[in-house]
């Protein structure tokens, strides 16, 4: 590209204690253009563009800016008991006397809303706002400063499918008026539709940049990965069996309510459960695992492998060991502490955990390994009914390959497995049966080969 | 009869004005997500200062305006612990009270000659009723500086997600520094009402537990300037109750009765069973 | 209000240990005397002799019970500021039974320290049940029945408890049957230190070796993957402070048949308050809170010595302590979720 670029990162480099995140990374971005950042999870990307934005100092290279940085963050940080406006114009409130002038910051808010294309309520409070309408308040937080450059991290992970298509008209009409914009994804398919050039990361350096026009998913995933992904097991022929039943399960008051959700699982099945965040996942896991009361009810096997979604706040108590956290969730069960170090070390074995030693504190373990000794630890007693809840979020595509495999093992040892992932590509992988879940509800349910991608997105932006 | 409500109201204003200096000082430290042990300690130390100084100068302006600044002093330690240390708050708190206490017990014996108390200095006689008064403006300035200024909605920002006043470019560093300062400063002036404007000395232990009360305050007031002086009220009427009941009811001696606050307290505390919600990032370190 | 304490190493209390001294001999060159006469003073009014000897493990007992309840409460993730209350009601316990009723022998002494851990019990017991059920700030609570505690015992003891010989607020002297043997002849200690370390050691195994001690840690160290790992949180939470009140209050049944005979509301120069500066230099482990319940206990028993020959007085002990804590919150908060890697 020509011109003079908006960005310019030089020999970025940046350690945290016993991580190397950024190793020499050079990055340019120009006006106008969608450039895309990807790489697998751990290979520096966030680090990356916090450091563009000025969160992070980096410890050397250079970051120069022709005007100024904005950055949509991937977890996006807002106030959620202010309210909207609050939130955009935080910092620089207009200001009467010594109050603030109210009616001038809702004027405000709705002017770069609509001159952005985008619709908002600026007296609502965020923390009652869907999550997608939330990312719109960053986002008019961030172009209020009318930044020269801006960054986006990971802006579609909670959109439904055709909300991403008019998220990104917003996107071009700002490259249009010449903001230079960054989007770091693992939205590869995005980046091919939406973006113009790709830089891939890979161990903390940019290894590959390419024109999307001139390439494809698989070649950049190649890039992402250093060589061929890692395949996961095969299906196998089951013959399924009745194991999981869900019977007009409701929880009325729930930060988001199930409204009667009824379906089975059957062993030697894998179910999946697609949907946008924020749609009763949490809900619907939680109910399951008997961690909220509901009404309805859940016949399922009470030996269960449950893997939540949060590894480090809800499966791992993160200063112990590998040997104290392989009882954890069994440790009531007779023997259970005479058996931790046996079953820490088959976890470790069979589920290629890498690790110093069983003894090692769960902490010191990269996000992949952890999620491993999670996993392992609920698979370890062959269960007959294990619930995985967004399994493999956040790990290196080596670790998910694992995971997934594992899943699929179990599915085809004859296991009842329910799968809820907010990543569509996971589900489609893994499952025989596709549920779309929408508002607390199960809004359709596809199989075999039926699956079909384009439908199950419009059933998770609500059509039925 | 008129007499003793008439009596009773006003010692129940008396008593709750020290509560309501400490208890704003709580809320302003928390919703800056400060939480602010140190009450007691940085009233204790605002007793004690405006009593020596007053005691040096014979000028109870003087040691008034010595105490808020002797409380802003701890407070500062506070915020610097919090803020620039990062350390456990709550612990910090707790060290913060014990070295007031002993600070002030090991003054006594250096100023005054005596442990246990000290002599009796000029207070502010007949014009302790300007602090009652002033103390209920504060909240109320306090409450409208909180809901309409810039720097209200900052210092709410501060104490509910830090990380978003950073990503809009502020530091809430020194928005939660400013808080605490003020907090300390807050509770001295409340600690310098009980030694020099209700009495005219300094006993050792005679801030009482008032500090854990406001912070009950905080709580029962939902984190609110106006609902925590309403709480204070209350505290400092149980307070005033031990007075008018005194002789009154006989199986009730006066040395139980002064548990009264603290039950009150405790009641309080149990009243607001999960309704209430804590500033997010209350306590947590940026 | 939630604070864990982690990041336990050694380095903590060797640190601490660096910080009194050179606190201690700053408080000296105020008071006009060189650190050397001070801590002279400072040890020989401690171990000098038999006499000081027994007075600085008399200390040590008094500071270790609460100190080990202390720590309970601090692994399950709770701040238990009211082990002086606590104390208090367990002495209250013992000594208005044992000054009315008479049994004999060992019956009677273990009857006591019974009635002490029930006192202590339940005033940590009413925090732990308000916490579990209103999530009421254990630390407010806590510290709210101190202030109760003091008030009834005063009452009580002022009024339908006291002693018919006594002068001031106190019940009468205990019969010598109720009294703990003496360890160490011709001084005040008494085999309450014997039992203080036996707890400390019942304790470790306690924390590390149980099931119990495993779901305590747990809801310390990680409150959310506990609850989901099938640990009943809320009924941790209670028992852990009625627990840690339980071991307060032996602490001032210890007191009262062991060095008082008799109880009074004079007991506790702050034990329970001195006792989280102990728990803290001890690292949160039993077997390191024996080691600082002795260094505190030397400050404690020295200190008056200190105070009548190198002029330092008393108080400044206690702003040391303080300091201790102050410093020991810097190296203690470690954020309960987030792990070194991230991703």
């Amino acid at each position: 590209m020509n011109g003079v670029p908006a960005l310019e990162l030089r020999g970025i480099r940046k350690t945290f204690p016993g991580v190397v995140a950024v190793d020499g990374a050079d990055l340019d971005i120009f006006p106008g253009e969608i450039h895309a950042l990807v790489g697998e999870n751990g290979a520096g990307k966030s680090t990356l563009a916090a450091i563009a934005f000025g969160e992070v100092a980096p410890d050397a290279g250079t970051v120069e800016v022709r005007g100024s940085v904005g950055l949509v963050h991937q977890h996006f940080e807002l106030v959620g008991r202010l309210r909207v406006w609050e939130n955009v114009l935080l910092g620089r409130e207009p200001r009467r006397g010594w109050r603030i002038d109210e009616a001038a910051a809702h004027r405000r808010v709705v002017e770069i809303a609509q001159r952005n294309g985008l619709a908002i309520d600026p007296d609502a409070f965020v923390e009652t706002l869907p999550i997608g309408v939330q990312q719109r308040v960053e986002l008019l937080r961030e172009l209020d400063r009318e930044p020269s450059v801006l960054l986006l991290d990971e802006p579609t992970a909670a959109l439904a499918p055709a909300e991403i298509a008019s998220f990104f008209e917003t996107i071009a009409n700002l490259a249009r008026r010449g903001t230079a914009v960054l989007i770091v994804t693992h939205k590869l398919q995005e980046v091919i539709d939406y973006a113009s050039r790709v830089s891939v990361m890979r161990h903390g350096a940019i290894v590959a940049r390419m024109e999307t026009a001139a390439t494809n998913v698989d070649e950049i995933a190649r890039a992402m990965v250093g060589g061929e992904l890692p395949v996961i097991a095969e299906r196998a022929p089951t013959q399924p069996a009745p194991a999981v039943a869900l019977r007009d399960v409701r929880v009325p008051d729930a930060a988001v309510p199930l409204r009667g959700v009824s379906f089975e699982v059957r062993g030697g099945e894998i179910v999946g459960i697609a949907g946008v965040e924020g749609n009763g996942q949490s809900t619907l896991a939680d109910a399951i695992a008997g961690m909220i009361a509901h009404d309805g009810t859940i016949d399922a096997p009470p030996a269960r492998g449950i893997i939540p979604q949060d590894r480090q706040r809800e499966a791992l108590v993160m200063p112990w060991s590998i040997v104290d956290n392989a009882i954890l969730g069994r440790q009531h069960a007779p023997g259970a502490r005479k058996r931790a170090r046996e079953d820490a070390q088959q976890i470790v074995e069979r589920f290629d955990v890498r690790a110093a030693s069983l003894d090692v504190a769960v902490r010191t373990l990269s996000g992949g390994n952890q999620q491993k000794v999670v996993v392992g630890r609920a698979l370890i007693d062959r269960p007959p009914f294990v619930l995985a809840y967004n399994p493999t979020r956040g790990i290196d595509v080596g670790a998910a390959a694992l995971v997934q495999s594992r899943l699929m093992e179990a599915r085809n040892a004859g296991a009842a497995v329910l799968l809820i992932s907010f990543e569509l590509d996971e589900i489609l992988a893994l499952a025989d049966r596709v549920l779309v879940m929408y508002r607390g509800e199960i809004v359709g349910e596809t199989a075999g080969a039926a699956i079909d991608r384009v439908a199950i997105g419009r059933m998770m932006a609500g059509a039925r | 009869m008129t007499a003793a409500i008439l009596t009773f109201v006003v010692l129940a204003l008396i008593k709750a004005t020290p509560l309501i200096y400490a208890a704003l000082g709580g809320v302003i430290s928390e919703r800056s997500g400060v939480v602010n042990i140190g009450l007691e300690g940085m009233m204790a130390t605002g007793a004690f200062t405006a009593v020596s100084v007053s005691f040096a100068t014979q000028s109870p302006l003087l040691g008034l305006l010595a105490g808020i600044l002797a409380g802003a002093c701890i407070g500062l330690v506070l915020a610097i612990a919090a803020t620039r240390f990062k350390v456990d708050q709550i612990v910090a708190g707790t060290g913060i009270n014990l070295i007031c206490a002993g600070g002030a017990a090991y003054g006594l014996v250096l100023i005054y000659n005596q442990p246990g108390a000290s002599a009796q200095v000029p207070a502010l006689g007949g014009n302790y009723w300007l602090l009652v008064v002033l103390a209920f403006a504060a909240a109320a300035v306090l409450s409208w500086t909180l809901a309409h200024t810039p720097w209200g909605l900052r210092v709410r920002a501060c104490g509910e997600n830090p990380r978003a006043v950073a990503a809009a470019g502020l530091d809430p560093l020194a928005f939660r520094t400013a808080a605490v300062v003020i907090s300390g400063a807050l509770a001295g002036l409340g600690g310098a009402f009980l030694s020099i404007g209700e009495l005219n000395l300094y006993s050792d232990g005679m801030t009482a537990g008032r500090g854990f009360i406001a912070l009950a305050a905080v709580i029962f007031g939902r984190w609110n300037p106006i609902g925590a002086t309403g709480a204070c009220l209350v505290f400092g009427a149980f307070e005033a109750l031990q007075y008018v009941l005194q002789g009154r009811v006989a199986w009730l001696s006066s040395d139980v009765m002064q548990a009264l606050p603290y039950v009150a307290a405790l009641i309080a505390l149990a009243g607001v069973t999960g309704k209430v919600r804590a500033p997010e990032s209350d306590g947590v370190p940026y | 209000m939630k604070s864990v304490l982690r990041e336990r190493t050694l380095r903590g209390p060797a640190f601490a240990i660096a910080l009194i001294v050179v606190l201690m001999s700053l408080a000296m060159l105020v008071a006009g005397t060189s650190p050397l006469d001070g801590f002279a003073a400072l040890f020989y009014g401690a171990l000098g002799g038999r006499t000081e000897i027994g007075e600085t493990l008399v200390a040590t007992s008094a500071l270790l019970f609460p100190a080990l309840g202390i720590c309970l409460a601090f692994r399950a993730g709770l701040f238990n500021i009211g082990a002086e209350g606590q104390l208090l009601v367990g002495a209250l316990f013992a000594g208005a039974v044992g000054a009315q009723i008479h049994l004999p022998g060992v019956l009677g002494i273990v009857l006591l320290l019974g009635l002490g851990m029930l006192g202590g019990g339940l005033w940590g017991a009413i925090a732990g049940w308000m916490k579990a059920q209103f999530n009421a700030n254990e630390i407010i609570a806590t510290l709210m029945l101190n202030f109760v505690a003091a008030a009834l015992a005063l009452g009580l003891v002022s009024g339908p408890l006291k002693g018919p010989l006594a002068t001031g607020a106190e019940t009468a002297w205990l019969d010598p049957s109720y009294w703990l043997p003496t360890l160490l002849p011709q001084t005040r200690l008494s085999i309450g230190i014997v039992l203080a370390l036996a707890l400390a050691v019942f304790l470790n195994w306690l924390l590390k070796d149980t099931i119990f001690g495993y779901d305590l840690r747990a809801t310390g160290e990680a409150p959310e993957a506990a609850r989901r790992s099938g640990i009943n949180v809320p009924r941790m939470t209670w028992f852990t402070l009625a627990l840690s009140g339980a071991v307060a209050g032996l602490g001032g049944a210890v007191i009262v048949t062991g060095e008082l005979h008799r109880f009074n509301t004079q007991l506790s120069p702050g034990y329970g308050f001195t006792a989280i500066a102990v728990a803290l230099v001890g690292d949160l482990e039993p077997l390191w809170i024996c080691v600082a319940a002795f260094g505190f206990g030397i400050l404690e028993a020295g200190g008056l010595a200190m105070q009548a020959s190198a002029q330092v007085p008393k108080d400044a002990i206690h702003i040391i302590e303080g300091l201790i804590i102050l410093v020991l919150a810097a190296r203690r908060y470690a954020l309960r979720d987030t792990g070194v890697n991230a991703p």
